[in-house]
């Protein structure tokens, strides 16, 4: 017969002690400054920053580590919670938020479709909110200007393609990403049309688009196939929603023996540092998206501080801030830091100083 | 070629255990056929396709597939239906690939720890199917969410050094063909004429066949699923380290693109997922016909949200064929 009367008890007994013991490791790694008072006179304010939570996309983590050194050295206290790339997820965390009191939020929200349902709520709790990327109306728009970012790369490639081969361009393939919708758009479009600004007169049967899903591993095969159906081409050119993509092409033309054959400006910068870049990679465009809280604490959460909040600007067009891109050269790409080289000068940078001043070497010099 | 396998008995028929006889000269035949109409095809279409260009852009993409569809393929035979962590199997060895290459360990004991990790994976897996008496498809969906999870906590992006001999190697050419291909060939042979000439591989088509015939007979299951799985994953391992020489730069979760072409490579090759039947020497014909079908699609003008379609109509009709076998074999 089985024994029935003490094992239960015991288990709750247990289940009940490693759920303390869990909460109370929970509580000790969690974040949130408990500082306060502004040597200003302005308001100390409680930032609850939902950070993307996509685990294998570095900046995201780096946003709030930025955000995060900013409201420590205001002396607010700050809220970091994990969208996990999750529409369920960053909806809870808006509650959560709200419970908190917060007195802004900023979001970085990868699933955009319940962004009017967060709104409605934040709206209800009169807690004003800053958007990174992807718009949302009522929540003051910070971003990248993909277009502008699209055409410095694709004028900057251009001007490679003309004194190289005087724009006399066999084939131009783009590598999309469908996915990111008007980013794509904006990004691969700007680029083309960067490129067409300096080289207008290569035909439009010339551009070929493959999808590449940013992602190397699904553009190489991609970029393959689109080279092995243009074999007669000797003068190629790639541009690309991002690196990754960009240089996924490049290694197919390795791959297919045409290497010499191919060149390739990419966009956001991820692999044109490091000592494995590729050698066909002429340039890329970066966006330094670890900076966004530092314009927006300077022109948004400061002003709200002082009681001077600024115009709530919701849309890419007119957005409340635009962060200018910065294309470089693989050679002047050498001079710019790491993410986290990047992050710790960002954390301890002076107010007024963005990572365009800091970084940028067009404008860092 | 030969087509020699195994054709495990009905169950309930133990006498037959070991009984081999010709299979899969109706499967060979039925891929060889379609491969060859979309090559005519697609050369009418366009000339172009008839090209050394196209034969590089099909080989490099049949290199890693193919690997992966051989551990498929053994979980398959042997009655574990699928390995669904396939994705973590070729990264988590990929990964380390770049991290000894970056700590100039030598390139012999990069294989060997690759390869090694592999094993350890599918050991992994067998430990909890065996002990836990769990169904594989669900363990192995488990240990892959687990182990992405963790390599995301390792690591955002790898690269592999430009320079290592392995990433040259990814590079290279051998008889005018990638030598990234090759391995997946001679794997693909050795083990498709292995299986059914060793005892062995003989004993893993049994246990997939009927197992309760096979533990009558003395063979141990346990033993079996732990030799299924750590082969499976090795071959993780191998596609791993060649993963890692043909792309100079993945994220963790770029395994998953694969899961899909090799499931539908084990299926269209006749393997079937109830265990016990199947040649993994066709898997040169439909892993070959599979990596032919993105490039044709390119060449008609179809973009890739047409080859996801036609990837996925593909293995409909595969399963489609697979079920039949299946009914015609009870009846």
């Amino acid at each position: 017969m089985r024994r029935v009367g003490r094992g239960p008890g015991r288990r709750v007994l247990s289940l009940v002690a490693v759920t303390a013991a869990a909460s109370v490791t929970l509580a000790a790694c969690g974040g949130g400054s408990t500082s306060s008072g502004s040597s200003d006179g302005s308001k100390t304010l409680t930032i609850g920053m939902a950070v993307g939570g996509q685990p294998d996309v570095d900046w995201q983590k780096a946003q709030g580590d930025v955000a995060r050194a900013l409201a420590k050295q205001r002396g607010w206290n700050y809220i970091e919670l994990s969208n996990n790339g999750d529409a369920p997820t960053a909806t809870k965390n808006v509650d959560t938020f709200i419970q908190k009191k917060v007195d802004a939020v900023i979001e970085f929200n990868g699933q955009p479709s319940v962004n009017p349902v967060m709104a409605k709520k934040l709206a209800a709790a009169k807690i004003p909110t800053i958007t990174y990327d992807i718009a949302q109306q009522g929540w003051y728009f910070v971003g990248i200007d993909n277009k502008a970012a699209g055409e410095a790369g694709g004028k900057a490639l251009g001007e490679i393609a003309k004194s190289k081969w005087n724009c006399d361009v066999d084939l131009v393939l783009s590598a999309e990403g469908k996915a990111a919708g008007p980013v794509n758009e904006a990004r691969t479009g700007g680029m083309r049309t960067g490129l067409k600004s300096v080289c207008p007169d290569i035909p439009s049967d010339k551009y070929v688009s493959f999808e590449s899903n940013g992602q190397v591993s699904v553009a190489q095969p991609a970029a393959r196939d689109a080279l092995a159906a243009h074999p007669q081409a000797k003068k190629i050119l790639v541009v690309g929603i991002n690196d990754s993509g960009v240089v996924g092409a490049l290694q197919a033309a390795e791959q297919l023996g045409r290497a010499d054959q191919i060149i390739g400006w990419g966009q956001d910068g991820s692999l044109i540092t490091g000592a494995n870049v590729n050698p066909h990679l002429a340039g890329s465009v970066f966006y330094f998206l670890e900076s966004y809280p530092t314009y927006t604490f300077e022109q948004i959460l400061d002003k709200i501080a002082a009681g001077q909040a600024p115009p709530v600007k919701d849309t890419g067009e007119d957005p409340a801030v635009k962060i200018q891109p910065c294309p470089v050269s693989a050679a002047e790409a050498a001079k710019v830091p790491g993410t986290s080289e990047r992050v710790a000068q960002l954390a301890k940078a002076p107010k007024g100083k963005t990572a365009l001043d800091l970084f940028c070497p067009a404008q860092s010099g | 070629m030969t087509t020699t396998s195994l054709q495990a008995p009905p169950s309930g028929r133990p006498d037959g255990l070991l009984r081999a006889r010709p299979d899969g000269w109706g499967t060979a035949v039925t891929v060889a056929l379609a491969w060859l109409i979309l090559i005519a095809a697609s050369s009418l279409h366009s000339s172009d396709f008839f090209s050394h260009q196209t034969v590089l852009a099909v080989t490099f993409t049949m290199a890693i597939t193919g690997v992966l569809a051989v551990g498929e393929s053994l979980v398959a035979l042997s009655g574990g239906i699928l390995d669904l962590s396939l994705p973590t199997a070729l990264v988590l060895p990929a990964y380390l690939t770049t991290v000894l290459l970056d700590h100039h360990v030598p390139t012999a004991a990069v294989v060997l720890l690759a390869l090694l990790v592999g094993a350890l994976w599918g050991a992994l897996n067998a430990t909890i199917i065996v002990f836990g008496k769990l169904n594989p498809i669900i363990v192995t969906l488990a240990t892959n969410f687990a182990g992405l999870a963790a390599l995301f906590l390792i690591f955002q992006a790898a690269q592999t050094p430009q320079a290592s001999g392995i990433r040259q190697f990814g590079k290279g050419y051998f008889l005018g063909l990638p030598n990234i291909w090759w391995p997946m060939v001679v794997l693909i042979v050795v083990v498709g004429l292995l299986i059914p000439r060793t005892r062995y591989g003989r004993r893993m088509t049994a246990v997939g066949g009927n197992a309760g015939a096979a533990k009558a007979r003395g063979i141990s299951l346990p033993r079996t699923r732990y030799a299924v799985f750590i082969a499976s994953g090795v071959c993780g391992g191998l596609a791993g380290l060649i993963f890692a020489a043909s792309n100079a730069s993945f994220t963790p979760n770029e395994g998953a693109a694969f899961l899909l072409p090799v499931l539908a490579a084990v299926i269209l090759a006749g393997i079937s997922l109830q265990g016990g039947r199947g040649n993994l020497l066709l898997l040169l014909l439909s892993v070959g016909f599979l990596s032919t079908v993105p490039t044709s699609l390119v060449f008609f003008g179809l973009n890739s949200d047409w080859q996801i379609v036609f990837q996925g109509l593909i293995l409909i009709i595969a399963v489609s064929i697979d079920g039949h076998r299946q009914r015609s074999a009870r009846a």
